[in-house]
Formats: C-alpha cells, structure tokens, sequence
C-alpha cells in the first residue's frame, strides 16, 4: 500500500474541514479585498499614481493582496494541526500504517489548494476593477499568475505545517508566523515598491522569498514598465527551488509529531 | 503465575523484556517484561501512571524503548506493522464535527481501504455495535458511551490480528460498560488477540483469559485469574465496625486461618479461609460494636491488592 491513498484521504479531509470553516474561508478572501479598496483608493488620493509602476496604488495593491492570502491562509490551515491534535483525530492519523512525513503532506497539500483557490479568487475579483495591462495576455498572465500562487503555496504550507508539526501550541505558532510573516510581507514590495529603497533595506528584501512572488504576480498583470524587480526566470526559479527544497527538507528529516505532548 | 514465569515464550504475540522508558526524571517503565500468549484477552491492571498506556503506545510503535528489546509479531514495532494493529486510546481519536461514517470512511482510507469493502465493513461494525441509525450523526451529537462504541469500530475496521484497548470503559455508564465488554469478549472469539489496560478489575476478572499486574513501571505478577488468586485465602469479609481498636485488629490476625486484616476508619477487610467459622469468634473480639458483615470469594480485586500494594484504593488501611 503506498501513501497516497493516505494523502488523499487526509487532502479531502482538511479541504472539507476547512470549507466548513465559513468564517475562516471568508475572512482569508475578504481581508485582502478590503485592504484593496480601503487602503488602495485612500492612498491613490493622496499619492502621484504616476510614481507607481502600475499606474494607481489599487491596482498595485493586486499582487501584494494575492500573496497576503495565501501568507494568512497556510497559516490558517495549518493551525488544523492543533485542532486535530486537541480534537483527538491526531491519534487516528498517528496510528494508521503511515510515517508522519505522509500526514504533514496530505494536510499541507491541502492548505496549498485552499491558499491557492483564496488567492485566484481575489485576484479575479480584484482585475475587473484595476487597469491590468496583461502583458502576457489575460490568458497568459492568468496562468503565470496561477503558478505563481500555487508555487508560493506549497512553499508557505510547507514551512507551516512543518512549524506546526515542531511548535507546541498554537498560541506559540500564531507567535512566529506573525513575528516572522508581517516583516516579510512590508519588505516584499507588497505595499510600497522595493527597488528604491535605502540599500540596506533593499538587501533585505532581496532575500525576501515573498519579494520573488509579488515580482512575479505583478508581471503576470502588468508591465512595470520594464523587467520588474528581478525579472519572471527568477522569480519562477527562486519560488520553485524554495517549494522544492522545503519539501525536500521536511522528508528528509521525520517531523515529530506526537499527542501526547510528552 | 510469578514475575520468574512471565519470561518471554517463542509463540507469544507480544513479547518484552526489559523495556525502559523515561520522560524527564520519571521512569514510565522500568524493567516492563511481559509475554503476552495469541489469541488471549490479555488485562493490563495498574494504578493510573503504572505504565499501562506507555507500553500500549510502545507495542503500537508510537513510542520507543530507550532499553530492553519488543517483538510485536516477531518484529520490531514499525509504522508499517500497525496495518496489523487496532488501537484504542484512553481518549477518543475522533473529530467532533465529522458525522461518524466519514470518520469510519476516513479512519478506513488510511488503512488502504475503499469502496465497496469499506462501506461494507463500516455498516457491519455499526450494526453489530448498536449505532447503524446514528450513521449520519455528527460526533458531537453522541453520547460517551456511543463515541467509545465508535472508537472500537474504529479500531477494529481494518480487522487487526490484534487489538489494543487502553481504558477502554472510561467515562461511561455501567450499562454502556457492560455492552463494550460484551464486545471485547466476543474478539478473542473472532480469533483476534486483545490487550486491555484498565482499572476495571471485576470486569476484567471476568473477561480476561489472562492479567497482569503493573506497577511503577514493570510487572509484578502475571498469569490466569485463577493463578493470581490462588495463595489468597478463600474468602473475603468486610465489616463495619465501631471504632476498632489496634489490639482488636492484632487478636485477629493471629487467629487461625486468618490472612490480611487491614482497616480504614469503620471498615475492616479481612481474608480467611472459613468464613463460617470466623465471623462468631469476630462478635466475640467485638461484642455490640459489629454493624454489617459481608462475605465474598477471593476476587482478582483482592489479588491486584496482594500484588499491587495498599494505599492505592479507598477504604485500605495498613496491613495489620
């Protein structure tokens, strides 16, 4: 018997967990959006939209909102891992024939979905209302932007879950996602362009993961004028590498994961 | 059946010999040797934290040994050998928002079961068990006793070779409890091999081919019922009695045929061979201070204490 009937299972198990799960579902997708209309329109008043690469700061807000989706939900989904553990289902997954690398990918594959699904609708609800260029095409760039979110997925629910797995409550991991994500998110160019800043700053963002998947949904939807922050082969390259290396990492070592806290 | 007779045998399902484990400074088990026969309902009896559950996460290769070797079929326990194993915890491994065919449905699927066979297996169990009307419930919805019912389902839809039961009773109600035991004796039928760790030792006298007893630890005796109880005297009297004094107790123990005499408070415990013959001389040690006499058999009860110790049930004094 191989793992993936296991995964599988525990993939539809969590997606259903978390679609019954209608506040979480909703509040991943409507959060960004208001960040959109509220923060985008006020500061496009008050700011030269000509200093933006995108023309206004609503539609520059696209990208960044997309990817703070998928930041919030991974970290939604993989708190399932302290319901499960509190709930006693934990036990079920821990006694079936199967290491623990299988359980953690089941429930992070499922959080890849669910982030992705989240970030695909928000950026689909958002483009009617934001002057796109689409200089790949809308096809085109619907698809690198697709692959974009779900690359950044599977990287973000990876280091989730494998947190999760290692963090023994969920206070504690609420804790580091957020002292770790927020900064993250300000230095992705998310909220403000990244390629003037003071060169310290610029180094950090440089090394930023999330910097390379809002470069790359902001040249999936728009031109930028130019080549973006570093350009789509290595936004892909870097998104890709990281998605397979913390895959990699996590099967390589076995992630503790226990119920009885002991 | 001492602790020299628990050695290991070639047949056993189950065999271990000095497993050690330790969380922080305490030793959860310290020295735990048990061989445990197939095809037996095998009673894990012990005070909470003797060990039990520790060594029933061991054999469901949920823990390991930091000293001592454990054979599980012949083999070291590995995830791979739980496709051969039931387990049910002390606590329920169950999500309250599911209904309880999807957690069969779920707990099946992890097992490599699916389609047909799953369903069909998952209907027996709930037919078989009582809850074949509940199917579409929620978790949440049922009672105690209904959730373990579901946790034996649970653990027994693969159809293991052998089935582990920690505590398997707690929390329920005595009609609940008879029917889940009722249940446990009808797997050693079925072929299966069962270890049940509990504190319920009258069910376990009655359902149990074979006991244990731990404590700190390790095993302090094991055998059949009859074994264990054998060496104790024949009968039990409990007495309520008015103040008893220590040389009261003392005149007692040295009568004839007279075992253990222990007090607490009012209530006196005494083993004797002949009850008939010691109750009138027990009016005689104590005129017009004896309120009730009980008698009973010797019980598994008895010898859990002989072997266990003193102190760990209400109502035990300290040996006279």
């Amino acid at each position: 018997m191989t793992g993936l009937g296991a995964v599988s299972a525990l993939f539809v198990r969590d997606l259903r967990g978390i679609i019954r799960s209608r506040s979480q579902l909703y509040s991943s997708i409507f959060t960004p959006l208001l960040f959109l209309v509220f923060l985008g329109n006020g500061v496009s008043e008050g700011l030269e939209p000509s200093t933006l690469p995108a023309g206004n700061f609503t539609a520059y807000l696209v990208a960044g909102a997309v990817v703070m989706t998928s930041v919030f939900s991974s970290t939604f989904s993989s708190a399932s891992y302290y319901r499960d553990r509190d709930s006693g289902i934990l036990r079920m997954f821990l006694v079936s024939p199967h290491q623990p690398r299988v359980i953690l990918l089941g429930k992070s594959l499922a959080g890849v979905f669910i982030g992705s699904v989240q970030a695909i609708v928000v950026l689909l609800v958002a483009a009617p209302f934001v002057d796109f260029e689409w200089q790949h095409g809308v096809l085109g760039g619907l698809g690198l932007a697709i692959a974009a979110v779900v690359l950044l997925n599977l990287m973000l629910a990876g280091v989730a879950q494998a947190l999760a797995s290692r963090i023994q409550t969920m206070q504690g991991f609420h804790l580091v996602m957020n002292l770790a994500l927020f900064p993250l998110l300000f230095l992705s160019g998310a909220f403000f362009p990244v390629d003037n800043l003071p060169m310290w700053l610029e180094v950090l963002a440089r090394v930023n993961p999330l910097s390379y998947a809002v470069d790359a949904l902001e040249l999936s939807a728009y031109a930028r004028g130019g080549a973006g922050f570093v350009g789509l082969g290595v936004d892909f390259a870097v998104l890709g590498g990281l998605s397979v290396a913390v895959y990699a990492a996590g099967f390589a070592r076995l992630p503790k994961l226990t119920w009885s806290g002991q | 059946m001492t602790l020299s007779a628990v050695t290991a045998e070639a047949s056993a399902i189950i065999d271990a010999r000095g497993l050690v484990r330790t969380y922080g400074d305490r030793r959860a088990l310290d020295g735990f040797t048990l061989a445990v026969p197939p095809g037996s309902v095998f009673g894990l009896l012990g005070p909470n934290g003797s060990g039990k559950s520790t060594f029933v996460s061991m054999v469901a290769a949920m823990e390991l040994p930091a000293e001592g070797s454990l054979l599980v079929f012949g083999e070291r326990p590995a995830p791979g050998l739980r496709r051969r194993v039931g387990t049910m915890f002390q606590e329920n491994a169950q999500d309250p928002l599911m209904g309880v065919s999807e957690t069969l449905a779920l707990a099946g699927r992890l097992f490599g079961m699916a389609g047909p066979r799953l369903r069909a297996r998952s209907s027996e169990l709930l037919e078989a068990l009582g809850m074949a009307a509940r199917r579409d419930d929620p978790v949440s919805s049922l009672s105690g006793g209904m959730r373990r019912r579901l946790e034996i389902a649970r653990a027994l839809l693969h159809e293991p070779e052998l089935l582990l039961l920690d505590e398997p009773t707690t929390g329920i109600d005595v009609a609940e409890r008879r029917a889940l035991w009722d249940t446990v004796a009808g797997q050693a039928g079925a072929g299966r091999t069962v270890i049940v760790a509990t504190n319920d030792l009258s069910e376990a006298d009655l359902v149990c081919d074979r006991v244990a007893f731990v404590r700190e630890g390790r095993v302090v005796a094991a055998g059949t019922p009859a074994e264990l109880k054998r060496g104790l005297k024949r009968e039990v009297i409990r007495v309520t009695w008015l103040s008893p004094s220590d040389a009261q107790l003392s005149e007692l123990g040295r009568m004839a045929g007279t075992g253990q005499v222990t007090s607490d408070g009012d209530l006196v415990h005494i083993t004797v061979d002949d009850a008939a013959a010691f109750v009138p001389r027990l009016f005689d040690v104590a005129p017009g201070a004896i309120r009730s006499v009980t008698i009973e058999p010797a019980s598994l009860e008895d010898a859990y204490f002989r072997h266990v110790g003193h102190g760990t049930r209400a109502g035990e004094g300290v040996p006279v």
